[in-house]
């Protein structure tokens, strides 16, 4: 048989990022795969050593619009370290609040797309339906759905009142029952097993030679999460499980995400109800005193590291991200091996891939 | 079939008035980032779920230009994306409406000044029609679209 | 704060390690916020001591390679995580900046060389690199306004 090749250009259906892709094909087997990246790098790195401290944080908002959350709270707490700042334990508990509101509205973001790209439609429209009630949520805390610029250095610049408490455990009540609903969907319907058992295996062998993170790692059983192994505070006093699974196909890493929703929500009621009192932040000085920092944390597709070096003044020498997907890009030509054109779309959401995340 | 030109300038103008009345009434909408941070993406994208559901107004998401009327650019514009951008434009058969979502399509946002970045979208297409917001609401963007159809009428 | 004295014995135990393994090589290290050790060492260190700790300590995460123009020359941070972090710290002259690739050892360090590769002109002895990654396809040939973006003297084209 003949190969053929078959691009799959910037602009396509699977995924709404540019991803240029060129398949060599068999038939209707894939035998080898390219991928170019670097359509949406806007050269963060150079931008933020031309802007304060205080105005990094509203570009790193902007690293990506669905985990900016994660990145702000991230460049946050390595500035707070080098200027050896305590941020009041009310600050941290609501960061951590939103950080794991976050988590469940990208995890239902991306269920939604990977039904959308198997052809189950009904998932995408129910799993986004009730992503708005999180998004409600959020918007009543901060002011906004996607871009909350909740994080200052120094803690948050917003309060919970008696009102929004009640509020939010009242949405979460409704949440709870539509997660589980899904969990029921993915683990019980054939269709939906049809088409994800087996497609993109990735073995732990593999897992820990491409250093890959977050829900793909734990899904083939590496246990490694670093809310529970490198403890930034609120996390190091909260009680919660880390979703495991050993099958390392696209089933797996559904289950484990739609599990560690479930564990999202049990988080944000523990955040709730043992919320300390007191102010949410503390004042930061403009100049930060020469250091180095290196700041981890968990975002919803992985650790997520910054590396921050200043030289005495406002702004920043070198602010260098690595984001999860950047990783987990790595492990795509293996799992592109071999595989029917079916699939693709399958494997290439199963990863979760934020483009605008690795490209920076 | 042109009114000023056909033979029959009656029917050749009813045509005319059904073709752009079903223009107005099910604008199918493509949609490319050229450089944003997925966050009017996935404000978009929530256009199509239950709570706004554009698919009353009769606004459908295409995947090929070659079926697409509006072409809803969202993130500044990269040298990488420049080429792309113009050539999915030439794809789309006229008449076409270019829309600018979020700042950083309508000015580059908060990466104005980057080594990679050209501006907004208006550096390479001809823009009809800017929403703004960082990122738009889904409101935003049915109030630009909405606008956009009243505008070619 | 059993946390950091276990850091810390750990730490202890690895700086023993290389002490025996490589006796005419100095080493140095340094605590930083927030988890993290520096370990500081000369550029044809790097690859034997990574070696010696996936050995000996099963160190095999690498999160990310740092690539940091410090205006006396290129550093390059190889950032580590085992429980806690561990970060090889080399600074490259201007002069020489070039230093063996660790795919070999690590298959997942590749897209990390090939951005410091790309935005700093570091070169990877080794390292298989099939074009640019995140900048355009024109920028070797001077269509941007740097060569280097991440260089300090990138306001000029070099």
């Amino acid at each position: 048989m003949s190969k053929i090749t078959v691009p799959i250009g910037p602009q396509h259906p699977l995924l709404k990022e540019p991803l240029a892709f060129s398949l060599t094909m068999e038939g209707e087997h894939v035998i080898e795969s390219s991928m170019r990246i670097g359509y949406v790098h806007r050269g963060i790195e150079r931008l933020s050593q031309e802007r304060t401290y205080v105005q990094n944080v509203h570009l790193f908002e902007r690293v990506c619009g669905i985990c900016s959350h994660v990145h702000t709270t991230t460049f946050c707490q390595g500035v707070e370290a080098l200027l050896e700042l305590e941020v009041p334990p009310r600050g941290l508990y609501l960061r951590a609040l939103l950080c794991e509101l976050e988590r469940i509205h990208s995890h239902m973001l991306w269920l939604g797309v990977q039904a959308r790209n198997i052809g189950f439609d009904t998932i995408f429209m129910y799993a986004w339906r009730d992503r708005e009630i999180v998004l409600d949520i959020m918007e009543n805390l901060s002011g906004g759905r996607v871009s909350h610029a909740v994080n200052i250095i120094g803690g948050v610049r917003i309060d919970l009142t008696p009102e929004h408490h009640d509020m939010i455990l009242k949405q979460l009540d409704i949440l709870e029952p539509q997660i589980e609903a899904l969990l029921g969907v993915v683990e019980n319907e054939r269709s939906f097993q049809a088409r994800t058992r087996n497609i993109g295996v990735l073995s732990l062998e593999q897992i820990r030679r491409y250093c890959v993170v977050g829900p793909v790692a734990r899904a083939s059983g590496l246990d490694m999460d670093i809310r529970r192994d490198a403890p930034y505070p609120p996390y190091d006093q909260l009680r919660f499980r880390v979703p495991v699974r050993y099958e390392g196909d696209a089933w797996a890493r559904t289950m484990v995400r739609i599990l560690e929703m479930v564990e999202s929500v049990h988080l944000c009621r523990q955040l709730l109800t043992d919320l300390p009192d007191g102010p949410t932040s503390v004042r930061a000085k403009r100049r930060v005193p020469p250091g180095e920092v290196v700041s981890r944390a968990e975002a919803p597709r992985g650790e997520v590291i910054y590396y921050i070096r200043s030289d005495g003044s406002d702004k920043p020498a070198r602010v260098k991200v690595r984001t999860p997907t950047l990783t987990n890009l790595i492990t795509l030509p293996d799992q592109l091996q071999n595989i029917s054109m079916a699939d693709v779309s399958v494997i290439l959401s199963g990863v979760d891939l934020c483009i605008a995340c690795a490209d920076r | 079939m042109n009114p000023q030109t056909s033979s029959s300038p009656l029917l050749a103008s009813l045509t005319h008035r059904i073709v752009q009345w079903a223009r107005r009434k099910s604008p199918w909408i493509l949609h490319y980032n050229s450089g944003g941070c997925n966050g009017c993406d996935i404000e978009l994208l929530d256009l199509l779920t239950p709570r706004y559901d554009v698919e009353r107004l009769g606004i459908l998401k295409e995947a090929s230009p070659r079926h697409a009327d509006i072409l809803l650019c969202s993130g500044p514009v990269t040298r990488q994306s420049r080429d792309r951008l113009l050539r999915i434009y030439e794809q789309m058969p006229a008449p076409k409406w270019v829309v600018a979502m979020g700042s950083c399509s309508c000015s580059g946002g908060v990466f104005q000044g980057g080594y990679n970045i050209l501006g907004g979208v208006d550096q390479v297409l001809p823009v009809d029609m800017y929403i703004f917001g960082c990122p738009c609401r889904p409101e935003a963007i049915i109030d630009g679209l909405i606008r956009l159809l009243e505008k070619i009428k | 704060m059993s946390r950091l004295l276990t850091q810390i014995y750990l730490f202890e135990e690895i700086f023993a390690t290389l002490q025996l393994a490589f006796p005419n090589e100095e080493f140095s290290v340094q605590g930083k916020p927030i988890d993290d050790t520096f370990l500081i060492l000369a550029p044809e260190m790097v690859r034997p001591v990574v070696e010696l700790l996936m050995e000996k300590f099963d160190v095999y995460h690498l999160s990310t390679i740092t690539g940091d123009d410090t205006g006396n020359g290129v550093r390059l941070l190889y950032h580590f995580w085992s429980g806690y972090g561990i970060t090889l710290s080399t600074l490259l002259p201007y002069d020489n900046l070039s230093v063996p690739t660790l795919t070999g050892l690590i298959p997942g360090a590749a897209f990390y060389e090939r951005e410091v590769h790309e935005m700093l002109g570091v070169t990877f002895e080794g390292l298989d690199t099939p074009g640019p990654m995140f900048l355009p396809d024109d920028w070797e040939d001077g269509a941007g306004p740097v060569r280097y973006p991440l260089r300090q003297n990138a306001n000029e084209k070099s």
